[in-house]
């Protein structure tokens, strides 16, 4: 990134002051909605250009994180806790203030495009609004840049789609609109939930394929929902792994695929390893047991009821993340697994 | 576009024609001789029986609609029985006056509606307020609101003219009786259509991209809502001009529900049939408007029409 944030004075030495800002780090992130408990005391760090990839079961938390991190909740939610994007500390600015900046610094990518795009109006002015509010453009220039966003996420005919509506694209072509609005404006970082999950397997892959490129272009880091861990151990540099609101275990990619420190995770890459290997006809393994209903806040370990490994002290003590092993890989818990259970499941 | 535009047409046509069938049957259903409403005082069967010659009342129904819709296909809507004018001549000013009403009804109700449905959307604190004002005015039977309306304004604080006509002056009380009624269902539909909107994935994409809350709502939020509310409208237009019999007896405004009113009166059966099928073209040709309209506001429905 050689230039700021266009259309945002107050941050045009954004790139010469934090040149090695992370992308986004947020600590002591908590997100309630009324009573139920969503995200329990998170901390997560992505570097420029990297993508950390955000596993977990439904409901364990992972969205609300990444949207809190963009600040996209509902008032309704209540999110204490650290964001800084690029440098900048975002969670103590007003709802104005960020909403002047936000495009700058952070794109959304969501997880189905049709119902993310606004269904009565051509795609080239959801495109161009970015341009038009946020760099001054007027209507005829925003029109210009947007149909150049469409020929940068490699739209064929881009200045003919920008007149077209969503539904009259295909679902690879309206994945690709929203990746050219969302990384509009070149934000530092970028959320994106699951952008590939309503897609075919072919049009996963293009879209997987540009995201890789534009990163390396535009140096962005991305924090990547996925229930998908084909997806993770292609493009992701980093993952973290959600349980009942809790990252409970954190590191690179081949540190959580190839020593998995957590039951919770050893069982998803069980699942996993199954399904891709399994004999035939033999039943997939499962983890025992479900999900605990939205964050319960009681003591101990949230996936107690879950483990074969649990002792005394998982009833009592709910565990921190603690180094696991390598640099940089963390896990939450009181028995983590040894290289030899780890072996047995990623072989 | 073009073809489903004149399949659509010919549908209304079909619709038309059927409902004019049913029309003159129900007209022989309904008891009451034409002839003695003609010459109530006429005592003498001979005089009856010639009006009834006269007209062609003597002859089997179905000759008798052979002929009026031989007639119709003429542009013929026949002669009034008491009045002895055509027919046409008779509707044409009356289709002015209560297009004019009709009009202004929409306008009404749909600048009321959708004020309420914004508010209750926006300000939680009204809400509960714009919901019971909802309920009042679909309670009110419309001809009790038309006699309040016109006590109060008419009556006692003097401002609007009670003495009926097509003024001006005297269209703005059935006008605001039609908007007061027609309200509440337009504010439901637009407070429906902006909740829904609000909680959608697309206004979240739009917060994303920093736009401000006023340019959403203009932008992205209220385009939305028009296209049902357009529906409403086309229906509503259609239904008034066909006769909005009860605002205009309260107010005697001379529109063509009056007309029909008392032509069922007098059984008129030429002035009925056509305000029955001027009231069939009317629902016909503006739902086709309508329709036609949420094509450039909705791209989805040029596709499915």
């Amino acid at each position: 990134m050689t230039t700021g944030p266009p259309g945002l004075p107050r941050l045009a030495g954004l790139a010469g002051e934090t040149p090695h800002a992370p992308a986004l780090e947020i600590s002591g992130l908590t997100v309630r909605y009324g009573q139920v408990l969503a995200v329990a005391d998170a901390c997560l760090t992505v570097e420029a250009g990297q993508v950390v990839a955000l596993i977990g079961e439904t409901g364990s938390g992972k969205t609300s994180l990444a949207l809190a991190a963009a600040r996209l909740l509902p008032r309704s939610a209540a999110v204490t806790g650290l964001i800084t994007i690029a440098g900048y500390e975002v969670s103590g600015l007003t709802a104005s203030d960020f909403r002047r900046m936000r495009a700058g610094l952070v794109g959304c990518i969501a997880q189905d495009a049709m119902a993310a795009l606004n269904p009565v109006v051509p795609v080239g002015r959801q495109v161009g609004e970015v341009f038009a509010v946020h760099a001054g453009m007027d209507r005829r220039q925003a029109a210009g840049a947007a149909v150049a966003a469409l020929a940068q996420v490699e739209i064929r005919r881009p200045a003919a789609v920008a007149r077209l509506y969503p539904h009259q694209l295909s679902g690879g072509m309206r994945q690709r609109v929203m990746i050219a609005m969302a990384m509009a404006l070149s934000p530092p970082l970028i959320v994106a939930d699951e952008p590939t999950k309503a897609l075919d397997v072919s049009t996963q892959a293009e879209i997987l394929g540009l995201i890789g490129e534009l990163r390396a272009r535009m140096h962005s880091g991305f924090l990547w929902i996925t229930h998908d861990m084909g997806v993770v151990a292609e493009l992701a540099d980093r993952a973290a792994v959600m349980y009942a609101g809790r990252i409970v275990e954190i590191g690179q990619v081949e540190q959580i695929f190839d020593a998995p420190a957590h039951p919770y995770t050893l069982g998803l890459l069980q699942t996993r390893r199954d399904l891709r290997s399994g004999p035939a006809g033999a039943p997939l393994f499962q983890i025992p047991g479900s999900p605990p209903a939205h964050g319960s806040e009681r003591a101990g370990c949230p996936f107690l009821p879950r483990c074969s490994r649990s002792t005394q002290v998982c009833a009592e003590v709910n565990p921190g993340l603690v180094p696991a092993g390598a640099s940089g890989h963390l896990s939450a818990c009181h028995h983590p697994a040894s290289a030899a259970d780890a072996t047995a499941v990623t072989a | 576009m073009a073809r489903a535009v004149i399949r659509r047409l010919v549908f209304g046509l079909i619709a038309v024609i059927g409902v004019v069938t049913l029309a003159f049957v129900l007209e022989f259903v309904v008891p009451g001789d034409p002839a003695k409403a003609i010459a109530p005082r006429a005592q003498s069967p001979a005089v009856l029986a010639s009006i009834r010659a006269q007209l062609h009342l003597n002859q089997p129904v179905i000759v008798q609609f052979a002929d009026y819709f031989g007639n119709l296909l003429r542009g013929n809507l026949g002669t009034s029985y008491v009045q002895h004018q055509p027919v046409a001549s008779l509707i044409g000013p009356r289709l002015l006056t209560t297009g004019a009403l009709a009009l202004a009804g929409v306008v009404a109700e749909v600048i009321m509606g959708s004020a309420l449905g914004i508010l209750a959307t926006l300000y939680g604190r009204v809400r509960a307020l714009v919901g019971a004002i909802n309920l009042t005015l679909l309670a009110v039977p419309i001809f009790v609101l038309g006699l309040v309306l016109l006590l109060v304004f008419g009556f006692r604080l003097g401002i609007a003219p009670v003495t009926g006509g097509a003024g001006a002056a005297q269209l703005a009380l059935p006008a605001l009786t039609l908007g007061l009624i027609g309200a509440p269902w337009y504010a439901q539909i637009v407070a429906d259509q902006m909740q829904d909107s609000l909680a959608s994935s697309y206004v979240r994409t739009a917060v994303s991209k920093g736009l401000s809350d006023a340019y959403i709502l203009r932008r992205h939020v209220l385009r939305n809502v028009l296209s049902p509310a357009i529906t409403m409208i086309g229906l509503d237009l259609g239904a008034y001009l066909s006769g909005v019999v009860t605002v205009e007896v309260v107010f005697v405004w001379p529109g063509i529900g009056l007309l029909a009113v008392n032509a069922l009166h007098d059984l008129d059966r030429p002035i009925v049939m056509g305000t029955v099928i001027v009231g069939a073209v009317a629902v016909v040709f503006f739902n086709l408007v309508a329709d036609v309209a949420r094509m450039f506001v909705d791209p989805r429905t040029r596709e499915e029409l």
